[in-house]
């Protein structure tokens, strides 16, 4: 048991103890004077809510790997995470807010007017939301794994515990202020790192202006190696690839489930689109830190690591090692690490460059605390989204009607620890790194929700046979795209698994359109009810006329 | 509840269409656009980077920023312009949609 082992867990439960103890404190005040004083969060909180919901290991643990073993086609996912906030702000957001649904098939499923659409799009939920916890268990492993020095599978089944307690207990999600405080640490914990990096390597503390230079000069270090420049575009895949991910991801996050619930907690659709706007601010911080993260990561790979003598590596390497994500051999033989000898996780990047850089044990702690609340929290909220649609909407609306609330609970408790087991069992033997896995959940939303809300919010004409059709069409198509490129070595213009989601939502689009224009539309009510989304609030709209509401809101 | 003229509550959604479709034609320019072009802007270079790297790695983030706020902003206006103005207090006359 070293000193890095004792800070980084005292800080790990320490910053667990203070996102309970706000909970805890909120829960308190909630019964009494909280809600009648306050109308709902201010939308700059909200933001920064939404923002720490948003952030998962795939943005916090694995971003900047992907980035910097990609290069520039790893850009794709920066912006398509980014991006895809203006389609949910401007085209989703605030109709879904004044529609007032809890979650998104019960959106669907009143929308359309059909249990079929309802259960189809609760199977949806619980695919995507399975896959995506999948890549947070992984994460969770990297972490745990470093901090006791054991293979990173050891480190996820450690994890699936903790997750099942956790989430068990309800977790902490819908706790605003929890966020709030869950997003300060996150984003303390990636800054302070890259930061300190700019400085030790540019002399200058703001690494978004700095790293330019180092991005430069890593092309001029890859081209002294004969290999290809690290910013050089479309090297590891073709330019569809980037931009059906790009597409892929941007159409995902508007179709996310667990991403739309936060906008039902704002009052209106103003807030709506405020909160919109701040969350990406404070997301974007990160996403702007990322490449920069990445770039002096494989700085100091390159100039400090590589060229050394094998027999006389740094400390940290042993415990990286220990993980199974790092591999250093001296293949040429000649005693001396050569870059191409290097063979790192897109995973560890982010938490082994502090110990690499010697940041300190403070702020290696800091970072795998940051780490766990990231993937902690979206595991255990992914997981409370699988059991409700499965304990809520397929259960309690079509298997047993009759089930008493105790039933209810009890189903949804064992629905959350056979998730969690089964997501386990599955990332002990990751089939990706984690961003990649993640852009696999991101795939299925953008070929199955992402069609049907936006054809259900802004197209009256769109009924239910029609978005039945095109939810199962989407997920088929996208599901076999994934497998057929990782497994099977078949690809369209280069495009690979990661950009599945393209194909996904073409095809569900056509066939939601087809269907519905050659079935019966949809009933007068259900019409009038879409075009009631084009007004605000305050506006009804009934038999073809709009009314205005001019009591207090 | 108060009837409104209906040309009144579509002029006011197809401002905010109008609006949503012009911030769109941005983001798609500095996202799908700049990835068009990336091998003509690799051969620029802003503040160190090669022009490409720099538009995916920060740019276009900065610009969906501003488009985002940007909408927040205009979207108040109209609302304003058309008399929707969220308030605690009743609406006063001039501040009503009736024409």
């Amino acid at each position: 048991m070293d000193t890095q082992f004792l800070v980084s867990l005292l800080l790990i439960v320490a910053s667990f103890g203070l996102y309970i103890g706000i909970a805890v404190f909120n829960r308190a005040r909630q019964t009494s004077e909280f809600f009648v004083a306050g109308r709902g969060v201010p939308a700059i909180y909200n933001g920064m809510a939404i923002g720490a919901d948003w952030m998962s290991a795939a943005s916090f643990i694995g971003l900047a790997g992907t980035v910097m073993v990609l290069g520039y086609d790893g850009l794709a996912y920066i912006m398509g995470w980014t991006g895809g906030y203006l389609l949910l702000t401007f085209l989703l957001a605030p109709q879904l807010r004044k529609y007032g649904r809890y979650t998104v098939p019960e959106f669907i499923g009143d929308r359309f007017q059909s249990k079929t659409a309802l259960v189809i799009a609760a199977i949806a939920t619980i695919i995507i939301s399975f896959t995506y916890s999948i890549g947070q268990l992984a994460g969770s492993g990297v972490v745990i794994g470093r901090l006791f020095e054991v293979d990173a599978k050891v480190g996820v089944m450690i994890g699936v515990v903790i997750i099942a307690i956790y989430a068990t207990f309800g977790g902490m999600k819908g706790i605003t202020w929890t966020q709030v405080a869950q997003y300060i640490i996150l984003i303390l914990a990636y800054l302070i790192p890259v930061i300190f990096m700019s400085l030790q390597i540019t002399n200058n503390p703001i690494p978004w202006l700095s790293y330019g230079n180092v991005v430069s000069e890593l092309g001029e270090l890859d081209r002294e190696l004969g290999i290809s420049e690290y910013f050089a575009p479309f090297e590891s895949a073709s330019k569809w690839q980037f931009i059906a991910l790009m597409f892929s991801l941007m159409a995902g996050t508007a179709g996310l489930p667990h991403v739309i619930v936060r906008f039902y907690t704002v009052s209106t659709m103003k807030a709506a689109r405020w909160s919109g706007a701040w969350a990406l601010l404070f997301i974007g911080l990160l996403y702007l830190s990322a490449p920069a993260y990445a770039a002096f990561s494989r700085f100091i790979l390159m100039k400090q690591v590589a060229g050394s003598p094998i027999d006389s590596l740094p400390g940290w390497t042993d415990k990286w090692v220990n993980t199974g994500l790092l591999t250093m051999a001296d293949t040429s033989g000649d005693g001396i690490l050569q870059w191409k000898e290097i063979a790192i996780s897109n995973d560890i990047v982010v938490m082994a460059t502090p110990e690499i850089a010697d940041l300190g044990v403070f702020v290696i702690g800091l970072v795998a605390a940051g780490a766990m609340a990231a993937a902690l929290s979206t595991a255990g909220g992914l997981l409370i989204a699988i059991s409700s649609s499965f304990s809520h909407d397929i259960y309690y609306r079509i298997i047993n009607p009759r089930a008493t609330e105790r039933k209810r609970m009890s189903v949804a408790r064992w629905s959350i620890l056979i998730a969690t087991i089964v997501a386990g069992v599955v990332a002990l033997n990751p089939p990706g790194v984690i961003t990649q896995i993640v852009a696999w959940a991101f795939a299925l939303a953008s070929g199955t929700f992402f069609p049907a809300l936006i054809l259900g919010v802004w197209w009256k004409r769109a009924n239910a046979p029609g978005v039945i059709a095109g939810m199962i069409v989407g997920l088929v198509v996208t599901l076999t795209y994934i497998f057929l490129a990782k497994y099977g070595g078949f690809t369209i213009l280069g495009i690979i698994d990661t950009g599945a989601g393209i194909f996904g939502a073409i095809s569900a689009i056509l066939t939601n359109v087809i269907v519905s224009l050659s079935t019966k539309p949809p009933s007068q009510k259900l019409q009038d009810e879409v075009m009631d989304l084009r007004y605000p609030e305050q506006l009804t709209f009934k038999d073809g006329e709009v009314w205005k509401d001019d009591r207090v809101i | 509840m108060k009837k409104i003229d209906k040309k009144i509550a579509d002029a006011y959604f197809h401002a905010r269409v109008r609006l949503i479709s012009i911030l769109l034609l941005f983001w798609f320019a500095v996202s799908f656009g700049m990835v068009l072009f990336a091998e003509t802007l690799a051969e620029y270079t802003f503040n160190g980077f090669p022009l490409h790297y720099f538009m995916g790695a920060q740019g276009s983030i900065v610009v969906f920023i501003i488009l985002l706020f940007v909408n927040a902003y205009i979207s108040d206006r109209i609302d304003q312009k058309y008399g929707l103005v969220e308030k605690r207090v009743k609406a006063t006359k001039g501040q009503t949609l009736q024409s």
